[in-house]
């Protein structure tokens, strides 16, 4: 018979991507289209292809064929941008966490991505919904080289809410580094366990049910850059804030970034306002807009 | 550094006042926009300074505690130092608040290492200065506690309890509160501090950033705070249409 009390991962995913770019022969102002190369893919985790994008970037959905995550998954997903690749990636839907069981160890992610010089790395997952007596960890560590630049957003839901399931998980742990030559800009470290610490108080959620974070980069760009974007962007934050039901701020971090953050009592509050801040920072470091994501027009 | 233990507690004491002369009674860290908006009242105010007591004083306890250890038999561990106000300043999401952990670090450190006369303070002040690297608040009160040497639990202890009463003064001028009430607060939080500055002890157990190490490698796994309400606050402070405090 199993012993059924022994903590054993259920399922050893991952995904190893490499997007690169190479110049053409003989023309080396003129970069070629990114490339994706699947270095190894593990189920549930898998992606299918990289789709061309009409400014030269590609995008790419990450799936995970189990349909969620799993009590006792252990998800490793690794992306290398290489010099000069522009790489859009996104998920199929959002991320359920289902119910923690017992014999199995707690869920967990590991995330690791690194943008090469000249790299553009959109990051742009739907949101993660861990369901009632969910357990789930996930660390993402983010390095940036020189003019290297990041879009990445991440959005937690209180719960299933039709299903009345408002803040029932049992511990969500994110962890969260992004660092650029060495220097940290984003250290986020949250142990979120409702039931011992309500999020509910008015030091930490207050009224809203949804929280997202919006980290915007490009290495190099200087610091008085990023106060006029702030600026700008804070402007769009006042427009888009309708205090009891979403909340926008931004801030400068360290240095190299800008952080939106929002609070709100619907998901699609958070969806749409994040469309229209990704639009006007691309717009700004980059120069063109944002391609978003047929699926979400 | 003064050498003898009562002179030494009577320092403390008179650093962690929260009317020691650097300016912190011109920030609110965030509060100003939650009263405003009606989100902080008289009667959530003591759940809300024990939350934040978990969250916000928590990760700024253990920051204590790492700059406490970065002295060894004496001499200042200068690049863990650094990298510690870096890694604390990353951490800090709103830039109004971060900014004003900088003022108060820089000023607080200047003024005591002017007050002693003390060389390594000193060396630290100017070498963040000529890095370009911001000193904070707790990151300064816990290297300049290491000097004192009265003990890295007293030391957060004391810098938790200046920075209550720092924010519940500026609550007392934010809200129609007395100072009967706080009173009452600060006196009942006293066993709140106590228990966020043991669990700080847990969370930095096994972290010890020495004097052999040239850089600090960033881990913090038991590390743990979350306060997306007041960072918004910090960060849409800017845009009220009048303020009373900086931040």
């Amino acid at each position: 018979m199993p012993n059924l009390t022994t903590v054993t991962p259920r399922t050893v995913g991952l995904l190893h991507l490499r997007f690169h770019r190479s110049a053409r022969e003989n023309e080396l102002a003129d970069w070629g289209p990114t490339r994706l190369q699947p270095l190894a893919q593990q189920p549930p985790l898998r992606v299918v292809r990289a789709f061309p994008l009409a400014d030269g970037a590609v995008l790419t959905h990450l799936h995970n064929v189990s349909g969620g995550v799993l009590g006792g998954d252990q998800l490793t997903l690794r992306v290398a941008v290489e010099a000069g690749a522009q790489v859009q990636l996104t998920s199929t839907g959002a991320t359920r966490v289902y119910r923690h069981r017992p014999a199995f160890a707690t869920a967990s992610q590991v995330n690791s991505f690194t943008v090469a010089p000249g790299g553009l790395l959109e990051y742009l997952p739907d949101s993660v919904i861990p369901f009632a007596g969910a357990r789930f960890q996930q660390q993402t560590q983010i390095t940036l080289a020189e003019d290297a630049g990041l879009f990445y957003w991440e959005v937690i839901a209180p719960g299933r809410e039709a299903h009345n399931e408002l803040f029932a998980y049992d511990e969500l742990a994110l962890q969260l580094d992004i660092t650029a030559a060495g220097q940290p800009l984003v250290l986020e470290r949250l142990r979120l366990q409702p039931a011992l610490r309500p999020l509910t108080s008015m030091a930490r959620l207050g009224a809203y049910r949804y929280f997202g974070t919006f980290y915007i980069c490009r290495v190099g760009v200087p610091a008085p850059q990023w106060l006029a974007l702030e600026s700008e962007l804070m402007a769009l934050a006042q427009r888009l804030t309708q205090p009891g039901s979403v909340l926008w701020g931004v801030s400068t971090m360290p240095a190299h970034g800008l952080t939106v953050r929002t609070l709100s009592l619907t998901n699609r509050a958070i969806s749409d306002g994040l469309l229209q801040f990704w639009q006007q920072a691309k717009l700004a470091l980059y120069g063109r807009s944002a391609i978003p994501p047929r699926k979400v027009y | 550094m003064p050498t003898t233990a009562p002179d030494r507690l009577l320092k403390l004491i008179h650093i962690a006042d929260s009317a020691f002369p650097i300016g912190a009674a011109a920030h609110s860290f965030g509060l100003e926009t939650l009263t405003a908006e009606g989100v902080l009242t008289p009667p959530v105010l003591e759940a809300f300074f024990t939350d934040l007591c978990w969250e916000v004083g928590h990760l700024e306890g253990c920051f204590v505690r790492l700059t406490y250890r970065c002295q060894v038999e004496g001499q200042l561990a200068l690049a863990p130092w650094l990298d510690l106000n870096q890694q604390l300043a990353a951490f800090k999401s709103a830039r109004e608040s971060r900014e004003a952990s900088a003022t108060l670090g820089r000023r607080f450190l200047q003024t005591i290492a002017q007050l002693e006369d003390d060389a390594q303070l000193q060396q630290a002040y100017q070498v963040a200065q000529q890095r370009g690297v911001a000193i904070h608040y707790c990151t300064a009160f816990g290297l300049v506690g290491g000097r004192l040497a009265l003990g890295e639990s007293a030391t957060v202890l004391a810098y938790l309890q200046q920075s209550l009463v720092g924010l519940v003064s500026a609550a007392l001028r934010l809200l129609p509160v007395g100072q009967g009430r706080t009173g009452e607060i600060l006196w009942r939080m006293k066993t709140i501090i106590a228990a966020v500055a043991d669990a700080t002890s847990d969370s930095v157990a096994n972290l010890e950033p020495t004097a052999a190490l040239t850089t600090l490698p960033i881990c913090y796994p038991t590390f743990s705070t979350f306060t997306p309400l007041l960072d918004l606050a910090s960060m849409r402070h800017p845009t009220l249409p009048t303020r009373l405090f900086i931040s």
